[in-house]
């Protein structure tokens, strides 16, 4: 099979992205990141590197962190998909996650910042408690090039202490 | 949060516009623009790193599936014009280059190819039909193989490998350094780094019925449309001429400008001599004729076809995004060829491979100093390796002017001498990157540490002592620049000491060792002309001043908003907000009344600076506040009469106009914009073109604190200090996240990252996982202190977007070799992986390079 045979076989698909129910046949080839960007326009979701590298295309498949630029948006059928579009109330407010880097101005130019805020929010919706030091780790799977982190770090840490309690510092006590 | 009051919104950290659509993945990045019947670039790119290139065949490719058109370097080429360079300097060559690889290929992913398709994967499919064969030539690919007579040039009408060469010299150097007790002398080198802001390098030229739209992640939208229209408009001489006489219109219009330009800056342009191009001219005839004819295609060309540029949201830059590229016009022509419109967003492995590096160089410095550490001299030979080809507009040789005025950073030794060559080898292209000068900083600063441990003194005692003190102002840098009573690097310098607690530190340090433990601390002081006082330019080139100057222009629009115009194309410095600050207290408004335009060249001022220099804030900082000032008289006047008052009676206080002592009664800035237009007056709006004012300097001392595992080589950062002084802040946190960001670089630069190539020139470090971009675990937190030097400047704001990683990449490496010193090690790389310090430890051996 050449190529462009490949490029053309199509296979249907089903999923939930933000709570609406999507049916689409897509080409085979077509990962997660183009089809949501491409066929459905949700152009949030940001593609940095394509090699799963810098996180800026992360979206939650089942509550779970992805890299949608690694994945087939074949493999995603019959999954429920959120993306940065899917957090903010239809009303246009800011989840607290979100309101909390605009309170301390977490992001400059923004690229990446879809993917740290999905990425946090699962440390949000995971409910454990965690250090600061474990904070770096969890997002050193995304990479920003403009702020240093620091700004990023404070703005989780806002808004994990108002859902879960302080952070820890390293050593365990909280701070 | 700070959104509602007004008046004191300058000097606070006021949440940001930007955010309101970035947070909810409703911004508009450029990858994100689609348009209708829009077809998709892929560009194919060489392999090789110098290559003859002897056939194309792209007859399989123009058949394959989805596939609009294949233009090769050929056929590309007589569709534009070539990159030429206009700002020549004395002893500079510049190669005449083409969109697309004409003949010859120099890097590996040189542009080889245009393939146009409906979708950018079968574009992509495309390019594997297309066959070229190579016949491959010897390489060059280090500074010391560029500067060996018998190596291969890249470019055979200079005759050599060096592209520019000049020496600068400021009082009798030789006497200096003849009579001297010491003299110390140290090679430099630093590695080739990479911008790579997350969003890569894009554009989708809009071809439609009205007018040819020009998309891009861009930092100077202006430049960006002048060099598109200069590089599609190639047309035949008849055509041309037959197109010129039937537009005689533009012709005069183009004639009054030219005449205004010429009048306006006639006592800069009168500095300028025809050195540069006599030197270009000699080595490549044929840059007249290219220049003569770009120049009459680019007056004759079709308006449709002159671009309006467009920039939205930009994912980060730092330099790169400001240099229009190849890519763009050969985009940009293929869309005019064809009348449709064409999308080319670059992949993360083109942007790693051609997307731009920077500070490859090497600097060998020489300090004469007496006993006591005076610095009496300074001799530095400065190589900057360019790449293949050069950077558009400017590149390397301008910035080494600027290393040139800025090496003997605010000290003050009595002569100086700085011969500086640039070089072509055959990797990716030199770009601006945050601060493209720094490596004069780095090695001063290195440099100060080394000399200092051979005289048995301390790294900071050696820098109070040479460094001019606030006593000593105003005095003029020995480059010729003034450093007025503000300049306050030493006193960034005293302040960093405390804080820094050396003495506890040593006693640290002491007893560390002894466990085996490896601690360190370095220092770096460093000025940056942010935006410069006035004779800053002259320093840099003769005629220097001629188009620094920025443009803003503010309008009362009719629903009473006030709209400010700037030319700069933010991309991450939160200018939306920064600038409507600034505005807003000017205008007595709420910070929401205010709106700032930029990235659209139908909408915005005239400028060819955009965003760049750490211009935003003093530039165009400054530009708003006189712009709103002036636009605040105009409403001011006109609310006089609509409240029967006289002029200085009227007060405005929160967005309302009132005569003083009556708020109750007052008007609002729409009930004057409805006056405006009822009595058919032409809108409010004021035009400033701000030069700067008395300027100033932006300074500061940054303090890194390391601990090195003996075992490992790993390097972290306990602790990283900067005491800087930039006036008064617009937006602490905007300040703070640019200084924070810029340091990250730098650490990101010294300890991570790498442009990797083989001693041939070939490409190694095309992912992420190769040239490593540090992560949270890696960036330390940076503790930032303000100092504010009291000033009567009536805009006194400094940019704060490169310092960061000037000073960084100094005091990093000045605190691992104080760490190492007592093995006696001397750190002359600014590259220092964990491998590099074990081997500069002892415990491995030194690999080959």
């Amino acid at each position: 099979m050449t190529t462009n045979e490949v490029g053309s076989v199509s296979a249907p698909v089903s999923l939930t992205v933000n709570g609406t129910t999507v049916e689409r046949d897509v080409a085979v080839r077509t990962s997660l990141a183009d089809f949501l960007r491409e066929d459905l326009r949700l152009t949030g979701t940001h593609l940095g590197c394509e090699h799963g590298v810098c996180g800026a295309c992360t979206v939650l498949l089942d509550g779970a962190a992805v890299r949608s630029c690694l994945m087939l948006a074949v493999q995603a059928d019959g999954t429920a998909i959120t993306t940065i579009e899917g957090l903010a109330a239809p009303d246009g407010t800011l989840s607290p996650l979100q309101q909390s880097f605009m309170d301390h101005h977490g992001f400059q130019c923004a690229f990446c910042a879809p993917g740290f805020i999905l990425t946090a929010q699962t440390l949000i919706d995971r409910g454990v408690p965690l250090s600061r030091e474990d904070l770096r780790a969890e997002i050193s799977g995304n990479l920003c090039r403009c702020t240093g982190y620091a700004s990023i770090l404070e703005s989780i840490e806002a808004a994990i202490t108002e859902a879960l309690g302080p952070l820890a510092d390293s050593n365990g006590a909280a701070k | 949060m700070r959104a509602s009051l007004v008046g004191k919104l300058v000097g606070s950290s006021v949440t940001r516009k930007e955010d309101r659509r970035l947070l909810i993945g409703k911004g508009s990045y450029v990858a994100d623009v689609v348009v209708d019947g829009m077809v998709h670039a892929a560009f194919l790119r060489s392999p090789h790193p110098h290559a003859e290139i002897v056939r194309i065949d792209a007859v399989k490719a123009r058949r394959a599936p989805g596939v609009v058109a294949v233009y090769t370097g050929e056929e590309m080429k007589a569709k534009t014009n070539p990159f030429v360079n206009f700002a020549m300097l004395a002893g500079l060559y510049s190669p005449v280059f083409w969109p697309l690889a004409t003949g010859r290929v120099r890097m590996v992913g040189d542009p080889v190819a245009l393939v146009i398709a409906s979708s950018r994967a079968e574009a992509e499919d495309a390019l594997e039909y297309i066959e070229v064969e190579y016949r491959l030539l010897r390489s060059v690919g280090t500074i010391a193989k560029a500067l060996s007579p018998g190596s291969e040039q890249l470019w055979p009408k200079n005759g050599g490998n060096v592209v520019y060469e000049h020496t600068d010299t400021f009082g009798d150097v030789d006497a200096v350094f003849a009579s001297a007790e010491h003299v110390f002398t140290e090679r430099f080198s630093s590695h080739r780094q990479s911008n790579q802001p997350m969003e890569t390098r894009g554009c989708v030229a809009e071809v439609n019925p009205t007018e040819l739209v020009f998309h891009s992640a861009t930092q100077s939208a202006h430049s960006l449309r002048w060099i598109l229209a200069i590089g599609t408009s190639r047309a035949g001489a008849v055509d041309t001429l037959k197109a010129l006489k039937a537009n005689r219109a533009r012709l005069k219009s183009f004639g009054k400008g030219a005449k205004e330009f010429l009048t306006a800056n006639q006592d800069e342009l009168s500095k300028n001599d025809n050195a540069g191009m006599i030197h270009q001219v000699r080595r490549d005839p044929s840059t007249l004729r290219h220049m003569s004819r770009l120049f009459a295609n680019t007056l004759a060309m079709d308006a449709r076809h002159l671009p309006r540029v467009v920039a939205g949201d930009i994912g980060g830059a730092f330099g790169v995004k400001g240099h229009p590229s190849r890519e763009d016009v050969a985009v940009c022509a293929a869309a005019i060829d064809l009348g449709r419109s064409v999308k080319w967003i670059e992949d993360r492995v083109e942007h790693l491979t051609v997307g731009g590096t920077a500070r490859d160089e090497t600097i060998t410095m020489a300090m004469a100093v007496d006993d006591d550490g005076h610095v009496l001299g300074m001799r530095a030979d400065l190589v900057v390796d360019q790449g293949a080809y050069p950077a558009i507009p400017f590149g390397a040789p301008l910035f080494t002017r600027i290393m040139k005025v800025m090496m003997p950073g605010t000290y003050r030794p009595e002569a100086f001498e700085l011969r500086t060559r640039v070089v072509a080898t055959n990797k990716a292209h030199y770009v601006a990157y945050r601060g493209p000068w720094a490596n004069e900083t780095w090695a001063r600063e290195r440099m100060l540490d080394i000399v200092a441990r051979r005289l048995g003194m301390s790294s900071t005692e050696i820098r109070l002592r040479n460094m001019y003190g606030h006593d000593e102002l105003p005095v003029k840098m020995i480059t010729g620049p003034t450093l007025d009573i503000e300049m306050s690097a030493k006193a960034t310098l005293e302040r960093a000491i405390e804080l820094a607690d050396v003495g506890a530190f040593r006693n640290a340090q002491t007893r560390a060792r002894e466990s085996g433990k490896l601690l360190g601390i370095g220092f770096a002081t460093f000025h940056e002309a942010a935006p410069g006082p006035p004779d800053y330019a002259d320093a840099l080139l003769p005629g220097g001043g001629m188009i620094s100057s920025e443009p803003i222009r503010t309008v009362l629009e009719a629903d009473g908003t006030v709209s400010v115009f700037t030319q700069q194309v933010p991309h991450g410095q939160s200018h939306e907000t920064t600038f409507a600050q600034v505005a807003a207290d000017e205008l007595g408004v709420p910070f929401d009344q205010v709106t700032v335009v930029f990235g659209d060249t139908n909408r915005t001022p005239f400028g060819l600076m955009g965003t760049g220099g750490s211009r935003g804030g003093p530039m165009a900082g400054g530009g708003s506040m006189f712009a709103a000032r002036d636009l605040r008289k105009l409403i001011v006047d006109q609310a006089a009469g609509l409240l029967e008052a006289a002029v200085e009676d009227v007060e405005i206080t929160d967005g309302t106009i009132h005569v003083a002592g009556v708020p109750a009664r007052g008007i609002s800035f729409a009930d004057v914009a409805g006056s405006v237009r009822r009595e058919g007056k032409a809108e409010l709006a004021s035009s400033v073109s701000y030069d700067g004012g008395r300027g100033g300097w932006v300074q500061a001392t940054h303090v890194c604190f390391v601990e090195i595992d003996a075992d490992t080589g790993m390097v972290s950062i306990p602790r990283y200090v900067v005491v800087e002084d930039c006036g008064d802040l617009i937006n602490p946190a905007v300040v703070d996240g640019q200084i924070r960001g810029g340091v990250a670089q730098g650490v990101g630069a010294v300890l991570y990252e790498k442009v990797a190539y083989d001693a041939d020139a070939n490409f190694q470090s095309s992912t992420f996982i190769d040239y490593l971009i540090p992560t949270a675990v890696e960036i330390p937190a940076v503790e930032i202190h303000h100092l504010q030097t009291p000033s009567d400047k009536p805009a006194n704001f400094r940019g704060v977007g490169e310092g960061g990683m000037v000073g960084a990449p100094a005091a990093i490496t000045n605190a691992i070799e104080d760490a190492l010193a007592h093995l006696g090690v001397t750190v002359t790389e600014q590259y220092l992986p964990p491998t590099r310090i074990l081997e500069l430890m002892g415990v491995i051996a030194r690999s080959a390079e």
